[in-house]
């Protein structure tokens, strides 16, 4: 059936909230790549088996992930009137334990990790699971979910990313409706721009600019592109993400297609993600299905559809020019700028072209349902919104971390991941990747924007936050880096193929305890130059993991050279 | 890869959005590497020059030239594997297989011991960073990798120790 | 617009003004900036530049500063456009510092190269602190700094595709595919003419090309029926000739090019007077 107007669209609302209400306790199995990994999968599979063979009438289902990383595999249990509960630390021998405790109407009290009374999905829903369980803690008194602010990550773990109908069913596409059929253009676009939403790629560029300067190109075709090439090790936000919510991503697009005029939208995802990757085409088949996608939607005459491209494997062609070669079959070196993706003869096939992360595209639902100025109230002036980041790396509690821009390192690190592993002092993290820095512990009350993270050396990126101990010789993390970017050089131009193999070879030479104090003025003047004559951000970021951790950590360098 | 196969798999791709890589990648996946009369076929199916493909086959990581063995153990290399002990990984498992890596002259990491059993190579990140360090056999992630349980892990895809 | 296209259209491009180096001088408004420079014969190194090409910024050596609302911006002068009231500087501090390290790294990384040497020389460089790459079985005989022009060439010019980039970061080379002699080359010789370094080699053998440095790729090459010399690659001449209209008799086409000239020469001369021996 196609969706033509809001009277179907609330139809399907009705058959979603059945499936997440059922009327019937509901088991629901997180699944996302990493859940799969340590065990969900085993978990799904013990209780389907169980529930198969007494014929029980409970709801099992799957859903993405809502970020506690740590206590995974996480389980939820709804009961009719109850509140939902997570469970944390499951394995497939608590299966039995877990319908046992259904069956009687309740939870398996020791593998509960906080309940949820009622749930707000922010885009027009709140669930009201209901009340009980009091034993068991409050979501909102969870220190690791205390801190967190859920606009992004709302659905994450709480519905069935596999099916449209639970997406609508939470508000889903009741923006995409508004905006092609209550709004113009000009108007979506105004509402971006005053959100003041800026590029969660890492750039920070206003987003609502990008999308005016792509619209007023005049054109005879135009494509929008999603950015899911997410390379920076250390960050996996995008893919939870596309793996917890991929309809979210498609209605952020089907609006900013319609505000730039663009018939052809495409996601250029990462090979390393073959469940994104599935959960994306079985979401895009779904909205085509319903008529969100494909021809006239929603009446309207607009005409637009999604394709998915995948990547090879190459950490430049996150790089914008570098990503569109890529898509057209070539090699991601990247070209010089101007022309840009939104120019003429710049763009896909030198068409025009919009290019966003996948954060971004996430925002725009919640921008156009709550309005511009509900979403400027959140985070700090020039840097709205939240941000999702992976805290990972030598801390206690790992997880996707959404909090609003401008929240402080500490909160982050302490507060939200309580400090070190093992009840290591925390000596440092390392944002924005390969193209980031190294913040020292002291700095810890930067607050997390795009500007204060410049000015201690470091960048947002896409949002890793890899924390450091005071076992990580910070010299070995600078190597890492660099090696990590000599081998993802796309061998272009020679301060990047050249000189950050040079930096590279200094740097071995500096670990192995051979290096001198000359050498380590070589590397910092090279460094210097490999950021300021290369051709793409790629080089020019490049030795930013080098040149924090010499200002702040240049004892250790020091320690080992030879005067 | 027969013609029938990589027809079927060329017509799949109707728009020139995405194509090339998408029907190379679909080559990799199915035979494990790229063989060269595939790739030779596929210039002229396709009226792209060879030069052109085997420019795109050396520079994607994805992508490999040489046959790899019945199983490809690949080690997440990323920040929070790295911090994590990954390099710790990679030698255990070079112990484990008798191999040694080293640079090889296309920059790719990628060893096949000699029976043709497993294939060793690295990856910049899976973006499973929760459970570091990891790594992947044929389609499976394992998290939270040690030395001591690379053993156990191995033996499900036919590992033994071998005494010198 | 770009200044080809304003060209083309027949309209004249509008006349601009840019400082360079404090020193005035005329140009077509979106005029490259480094083309000026070279026809003005201000001095800016640079190895990936050809006028016949797009503008490619490799090589980063013609890195220049521009001064807009009064700071300087270093910017490649191979890819920036003029505009009237343009500033440049050419030698300030900041480009000799960084220039003087990308020459470090060229002689690092084509050490046996004699145009590296000169050039880096004539701006003050004569050594350098990387360490030099010799590698024995390189068939660019280690002279090669991947400006790409050959790759270009043989690409974009000539359409033949025969040989290009391989690997990726320091490990990329130009070759052919598998290192093998290549069936797609035409022998034309473009990529060893466009080399700035003299990396690319050739050679003629009696009936045959060789190119050296593409895996010793051999092209067969047309012979004369007039003068009995090799004139030009078969492939080559008949990849031209496809392109004459109309095209040409059959004993004209076979000759080398000198002899075509003397043979319509003496046909001319023949219709003219009548046929009479």
């Amino acid at each position: 059936m196609k969706i033509k107007s809001v009277t179907d669209l609330v139809a399907k609302k009705k058959v979603g909230l059945q499936k997440i209400l059922p009327g019937k306790p509901r088991i629901a199995v997180g699944l996302a790549t990493c859940g799969i990994a340590v065990g969900g999968d085993r978990v799904y599979e013990r209780l389907k088996e169980i529930i198969d063979k007494d014929r029980l009438d409970i709801t099992l289902t799957k859903v993405g992930c809502i970020g506690y990383c740590k206590e995974e595999p996480l389980v939820n249990i709804t009961i009719p009137g109850k509140p939902l509960v997570i469970l944390h630390k499951v394995d497939e021998s608590d299966a039995e334990e877990i319908i046992r405790s259904v069956q009687n109407g309740g939870v398996p009290y020791d593998r509960a990790l906080c309940q949820v009374p009622a749930w707000d999905h922010v885009t027009g829903c709140v669930m009201d699971y209901g009340k009980g369980f009091d034993r068991i803690p409050l979501y909102d008194n969870i220190p690791f979910f205390q801190h967190q602010k859920k606009v992004i990550l709302r659905d994450a773990g709480l519905i069935n990313p596999e099916d449209i109908d639970e997406y609508i069913a939470i508000g889903g596409y009741f923006s995409a409706i508004k905006a092609l059929t209550g709004m113009d253009p000009d108007s979506i676009i105004e509402e971006v721009e005053k959100s003041g939403l800026r590029g969660r790629g890492g750039a920070g560029f206003p987003t609502g600019l990008k999308w005016r300067i792509t619209r007023d190109v005049k054109a005879d075709k135009k494509y929008i592109i999603c950015n899911a090439d997410e390379g920076d090790p250390g960050a996996y936000m995008n893919r939870n993400e596309m793996e917890s919510d991929p309809h979210m991503l498609i209605e952020g697009m089907i609006i900013g297609a319609f505000a730039m005029g663009a018939a052809e939208g495409l996601i250029y995802i990462r090979a390393e993600y073959p469940l994104a990757i599935k959960r994306l085409t079985l979401a895009i088949e779904q909205a085509r299905e319903y008529g969100l996608l494909g021809k006239d939607i929603f009446s309207t005459g607009f005409l637009f559809d999604i394709r998915i491209a995948t990547g090879a494997g190459a950490f430049v062609c996150g790089e914008s020019t570098a990503l569109v070669a890529s898509i057209e079959g070539r090699t991601g070196r990247p070209h010089p700028r101007p022309p840009r993706l939104t120019d003429i003869g710049g763009g896909l096939f030198g068409y025009p072209t919009d290019l966003n992360n996948v954060e971004t595209w996430c925002n725009i639902p919640v921008i156009i349902s709550n309005g511009s100025g509900w979403y400027a109230t959140i985070g700090a002036r020039g840097n709205t919104g939240t941000k999702v980041f992976s805290l990972v790396g030598k801390v206690d509690r790992v997880g996707l971390v959404e909090v609003p821009l401008g929240t402080t390192l500490s909160t982050i690190v302490s507060d939200i991941g309580n400090g070190g592993a093992n009840n290591r002092k925390v000596k440092a993290v390392q944002t924005g990747g390969p193209s980031g820095g190294c913040i020292p512990f002291r700095l810890f009350d930067t607050p997390v924007d795009f500007e204060s993270l410049n000015k201690a050396g470091s960048i947002m990126g896409s949002g890793g936050i890899v924390v450091m101990d005071e076992d990580t010789d910070m010299v070995d993390i600078a190597r890492y880096f660099i090696n990590f970017a000599t081998g993802e050089s796309c061998g272009k131009c020679v301060p990047c193929r050249e000189g950050l193999k040079h930096a590279l070879l200094l740097l071995n030479r500096i670990m192995a305890k051979k290096g001198t104090k000359q050498d380590l003025e070589t590397l910092a003047l090279l460094s210097d130059t490999i950021v300021a004559t290369s051709l793409c951000g790629l080089g020019q970021t490049a030795p930013n993991p080098v040149l924090t951790t010499l200002a702040y950590f240049r004892d250790e360098y020091d320690a080992l050279v030879k005067p | 890869m027969d013609e029938k196969t990589l027809d079927i798999i060329i017509s799949r791709y109707e728009a020139p959005a995405g194509r090339l890589l998408g029907i190379m990648g679909e080559i990799q996946n199915q035979e494990g590497y790229i063989p060269r009369e595939t790739l030779e076929i596929l210039s002229v199916k396709l009226e792209v020059p060879l030069s052109q493909l085997y420019g795109l086959a050396t520079f994607y990581s994805f992508f490999s030239l040489k046959p790899v063995g019945d199983h490809v153990i690949t080690v997440c290399m990323g920040t929070a594997c790295h911090v994590k002990g990954a390099v710790k990984i990679l030698k255990a498992l070079e112990e484990m297989l008798g191999i040694k890596s080293e640079a090889s002259e296309d920059g790719k990491f990628s060893i096949t011991t000699e029976d043709k059993k497993f294939t060793l190579e690295i990856a910049r990140c899976f973006g499973a960073c929760s459970m570091a360090p990891v790594l992947r056999v044929d389609g499976n992630l394992y998290g939270y990798a040690t030395p001591e349980n690379l053993p156990g892990i191995l033996a499900e895809y036919g590992w033994e120790r071998h005494e010198n | 617009m770009t200044h080809e296209e304003v060209s083309s259209m027949g309209t004249a491009a509008k006349l601009v003004t840019v400082t360079i180096n404090g020193k005035k001088y005329g140009a077509d408004e979106d005029e490259i900036l480094l083309s000026v420079a070279v026809r003005e014969k201000i001095a800016i190194p640079h190895l990936c530049y050809e006028a016949s090409l797009d503008p490619y910024g490799a090589c980063r050596l013609c890195m220049v500063e521009v001064v807009r609302h009064g700071k300087r911006e270093m910017v490649t002068s191979c890819t920036t456009r003029v505009t009237d009231g343009l500033e440049v500087v050419t030698d300030g501090p900041e480009v000799v510092k960084h220039r003087s390290i990308l020459f470090e790294l060229y002689l690092a990384e084509a050490p046996k190269s004699e145009v590296i040497k000169a050039m880096a020389a004539r701006y003050g460089v004569t050594k350098t602190r990387f360490l030099k790459k010799i590698d024995t079985t390189d068939s660019l005989g280690n002279k090669c700094i991947l400006c790409g022009l050959c790759v270009r060439a043989c690409n974009e010019l000539m359409g033949a595709g025969a040989i290009g980039f391989v690997n990726r970061g320091p490990y990329t080379v130009v070759n052919t595919p598998y290192f093998e002699a290549s069936r797609d080359c035409l022998g034309c010789g473009a990529c060893v003419k466009v080399c700035p370094t003299n990396a690319v080699e050739m050679e003629d053998q009696k009936n045959e090309r060789i190119m050296k440095s593409w895996s010793n790729t051999r092209v067969p090459l047309a012979q004369c029926d007039c003068c009995g010399r090799y004139y030009a690659p078969k492939a080559l001449a008949a990849t031209i000739l496809a392109r004459v209209t109309p095209s040409l008799k059959e004993e004209i086409a076979r000759c080398c090019p000198e002899c075509r000239g003397k043979l319509i020469a003496k046909k001319e001369i023949l219709a003219k007077t009548g046929g009479a021996r």
